[in-house]
């Protein structure tokens, strides 16, 4: 069985898996992250979406084998210091969490989303969250989520540097 | 989850080595190839990663676009070149899964796949890319026309690799152009794909180097010669693209599934090359050439 050392949540983690075995079973059965969830298994539905060296994927198709010298973001590892992450405020102000099931997946494509593209359109905002289901809420309120997040992300940014251009 | 091992080689040829042995196949983004032993294909004894061989590469030389065929995905669709120089590929791979498949997915891997309806294949048949693979007997390159033998199939035999998929670089005055009808707007597969490059000769209104490729509409995604024909050299109109449109779908071979009907995808080939045309055509010769 071979060992498998990465970066999680900005620890350093070592664990021994088979050859076999998916990211999102070491992350949730070895590692007791259970956050990250499993919808479909097969890469169709987000649920088990995490940031591998900072992009989106669908750990559910990601052999752990692979991950090695990575650095994997789990919904564990969104919020900094006790303070919530605007997305995840967001989230919940704008009642875009029902069930919630697929909020976790949800929360990481927008984050990546955000992070490569601050101030997206609706459109780059839907076709960003392309890769994540939900049942419940219909999406709208998904949108409305991180539109308000990125507008959140866009005020502190300028309260924390504020010699930066307006609009930026 | 049926066990295998996986051996992860650090050069191109410890990979080829290694795929010589009887059950081992290559992985790269795993994102049909695990899927499939998740739904209950047989699971090879090993998985050769390529991943780490330096098959990821995406430069510009000899006159072609050079793309490793482990590049994902995302990185291609990442390319100042791509984007600049290949608008026809990169609305191909824009619509291939989500974000994060792209970021998994290589276009390697979708060629060797050879399902029908791989997106990525009308474009590089429309832009004439060839197919660099290795094996134990050496190296060969093949025109990605003769690269499919049925669905799911290809020429690749035992121990072979493909490690490059060139794209010549289109020759100035060129327009491209892809179109999709899935039934959703995202991750969805293709009821019929079409791509189409052509360019316009030097009095601006006389067609030239005239490509037309589909799929999901027969068992290998096709070229259309014979509409090809119809347009080449001749002084294009918007009748002679429909013309060209009819011939194409004649040149499909489509069956019926959970999808679309055959007979719907032969309606819907028509539509589907004409505003492929219209819109290639426009970016060979209309005023933002």
């Amino acid at each position: 069985m071979p060992d498998v050392a990465f970066v999680l949540n900005g620890q350093p983690v070592e664990v021994q898996i088979a050859p076999h075995a998916f990211l999102v079973d070491v992350l949730r059965d070895r590692l007791g992250q259970t956050g990250t969830k499993v919808g479909c298994g097969t890469g169709e539905c987000g649920a088990c979406t995490v940031l591998l060296d900072g992009r989106p994927v669908n750990s559910c198709l990601v052999l752990a084998v692979r991950v090695g010298g990575c650095r994997v973001v789990t919904i564990e590892g969104v919020a900094a210091d006790g303070e919530l992450h605007p997305l995840q405020r967001a989230f919940m102000d704008c009642g875009a969490v029902q069930c919630g099931y697929c909020t976790p997946g949800m929360i990481l494509s927008a984050k990546a989303l955000l992070d490569a593209c601050p101030a997206p359109s609706d459109v780059e905002i839907r076709e960003g969250m392309a890769g994540n289901l939900c049942r419940c809420t219909g999406y709208v309120k998904i949108v409305q989520a991180i539109r308000a997040a990125a507008d959140e992300l866009a005020r502190s940014s300028r309260t924390a540097f504020p010699g930066a251009r307006r609009g930026s | 989850m049926k066990a295998f091992g996986y051996m992860a080689p650090r050069s191109i040829e410890e990979a080829v080595g290694l795929l010589g042995r009887e059950s081992a196949v290559p992985l790269a983004g795993g994102t049909d190839l695990l899927v499939a032993i998740k739904r209950g294909a047989p699971a090879p004894e090993w998985m050769v990663d390529i991943t780490g061989i330096g098959l990821d590469r995406i430069e510009e030389a000899d006159g072609a676009l050079c793309l490793g065929a482990a590049s994902t995905h995302a990185r291609i669709l990442a390319s100042d070149t791509v984007r600049s120089r290949f608008p026809a590929l990169m609305e191909a791979l824009t619509g291939i899964g989500s974000p994060q498949v792209r970021n998994l997915a290589t276009i390697g891997g979708n060629i060797c796949y050879a399902v029908p309806s791989a997106d990525s294949v009308p474009p590089l048949l429309a832009l004439g890319a060839e197919i660099e693979v290795i094996g134990p007997a050496g190296s060969r390159r093949w025109r990605l026309e003769e690269f499919f033998v049925g669905p799911r199939r290809t020429v690749l035999g035992p121990g072979e690799l493909v490690t490059e998929v060139r794209v010549p670089l289109p020759a100035p005055g060129t327009g491209t152009a892809f179109l999709k009808a899935g039934r959703r707007k995202a991750m969805s597969l293709a009821v019929v794909n079409v791509a189409v490059s052509m360019r316009a000769a030097a009095d601006n209104r006389t067609a030239d180097g005239v490509r037309i490729a589909l799929g999901a509409v027969a068992p290998t995604p096709l070229r259309a010669y014979s509409a090809e024909q119809l347009l080449q050299g001749r002084v294009f109109t918007a009748d002679l693209a429909e013309e060209a449109a009819m011939e194409a779908a004649k040149a499909t071979a489509p069956i019926s599934d959970l999808r679309a009907t055959a007979r719907y995808r032969y309606d819907l080939s028509k539509v589907l090359v004409k505003r492929a045309i219209m819109k290639a055509w426009e970016r060979a010769a209309g005023p933002g050439r």
